[in-house]
């Protein structure tokens, strides 16, 4: 039982983890987490789209341990995965590590977006150079997006050159 | 292709739709779709409707159903950002500016997607809402002014994925219509901003513009979008999913 009571305590950690993300509380993710899930923050937004994962305080709701837990009566070892769950960012699955009976590791899988390319959860803006964005002009481009203008500021504007060009 | 132009609310309509039977039959309903929204929004109109409580000729609990759900949703719009973005003229009038051209908008895509038109890209007053593709297959590109140099575009983002609207505000031009609840900040000449929906874009682009710093930092944490900030000194920064389109292209 105490073996019970100590992945209860885990996954419990993991719940408020999980929690704490879609709070955005840096709080509670500095308390455990490691650099996997440092920084989460889902968007309080869009607080309804996400579940935590739902694994009770028993080892049958972890989905294949990695390595088995030994016999109830030392400490658990091993890692345990959370099931799969929808956020903004797309599918998330927290897995943790956890070494005699200590949470040792937290890991977020699964983090993909819809393009399949890894997403990084802190959605602040940062400074980027100005190189860095002009070197996108070159391309093609079908439409202009600008403050908006009057009719009157249309006349000399670059999309009225767009389409005066018929392209 | 080619586009199509034509003026309401006071700016431009640049509207590029790939040709196929039925096409003027469909912009001719957008022209309608615009036009509708211009003669019960537009402040002026001295007869449309919103002019008409804002003289205090009608009372606002006796006006249309769809002008009460429009002012209720810009509320809701200024409850969500703190009051960076507001329906309320300094004067107490209420102006639906800041949402009645991205619903406009709206209203038009889904006029056209009725009309069984998939590929169009539809600019009003610089503000961005595409679907499909080009003809020849690649994503709509936006390019959006550099606003130090509206000669010159500061970079271009293909529309791909779910996020079909682009919107830029800046302080530049027409900063007269940008109602704030607060002192309005300084900070930026110019956002844009790329959401899945036209509204969220371009009420956004507005709430920053007016918010400065704090309100991007809140906003972009709560809304599923992507902003592109020009500081005042020429400065830019972006959030992770543009600066890694821009990199991707």
């Amino acid at each position: 039982m105490r073996t019970r009571a100590t992945l209860s305590g885990i996954f419990a950690s993991v719940a408020i983890l999980v929690i704490g993300w879609q709070a955005g509380s840096a709080a509670v993710t500095a308390a455990t987490a490691t650099s996997a899930a440092s920084g989460a923050g889902a968007r309080p937004g869009t607080p309804g789209t996400a579940t935590s994962p739902t694994p009770s305080a028993t080892t049958t709701t972890a989905t294949a341990p990695a390595t088995t837990a030994p016999a109830a009566a030392s400490a658990v070892t091993g890692s345990f995965t959370g099931s799969s769950t929808s956020t903004p960012y797309g599918s998330v699955q927290v897995q943790i590590v956890v070494a005699n009976g200590t949470m040792t590791e937290v890991k977020a899988l699964h983090l993909t977006d819809d393009g399949g390319r890894s997403v990084q959860i802190s959605n602040t803006a940062a400074p980027i150079l100005r190189s860095e964005v002009l070197s996108s002009q070159s391309a093609r481009v079908s439409t202009v997006s600008g403050a908006t203008y009057t009719s009157d500021a249309y006349l000399t504007s670059l999309q009225s050159a767009l389409d005066q060009a018929g392209i | 292709m080619g586009a199509h132009l034509f003026e309401t609310m006071g700016t431009m309509v640049s509207l590029t739709i790939v040709e196929a039977p039925g096409t003027s039959e469909a912009v001719e309903a957008v022209k309608r779709r615009f036009a509708a929204f211009d003669e019960r929004f537009s402040l002026y109109k001295p007869g449309s409707e919103l002019s008409l409580v804002a003289s205090g000729q009608v009372a606002l609990t006796d006006s249309s159903d769809e002008l009460r759900s429009t002012y209720a949703a810009a509320l809701l719009w200024r409850d969500a950002t703190g009051g960076a973005f507001t329906p309320h003229r300094p004067d107490g009038v209420i102006d639906l500016n800041g949402t009645v051209k991205a619903l406009a908008m709206q209203a038009a895509a889904d006029d056209l997607l009725d009309y069984g038109f998939s590929d169009w890209c539809l600019n009003v007053g610089g503000d961005v809402l595409c679907a499909g593709r080009q003809p020849d297959g690649p994503s709509w590109r936006v390019g959006v002014v550099d606003p130090t140099d509206r000669t010159a575009l500061l970079f271009t983002l293909p529309v791909d994925g779910t996020r079909h609207a682009v919107a830029t505000s800046g302080s530049a031009e027409r900063a007269d219509h940008i109602w704030t609840t607060t002192a309005i900040s300084r900070s930026y000449l110019q956002a844009t901003v790329v959401a899945d929906d036209i509204e969220t874009a371009d009420v956004l682009a507005t709430a920053i513009i007016a918010g400065g710093p704090s309100a991007l930092a809140s906003i972009v944490e709560r809304w599923s979008i992507d902003v592109l900030t020009v500081v005042r000194d020429g400065s830019l920064s972006a959030t992770p999913g543009l600066s890694a389109a821009l990199a991707r292209r």
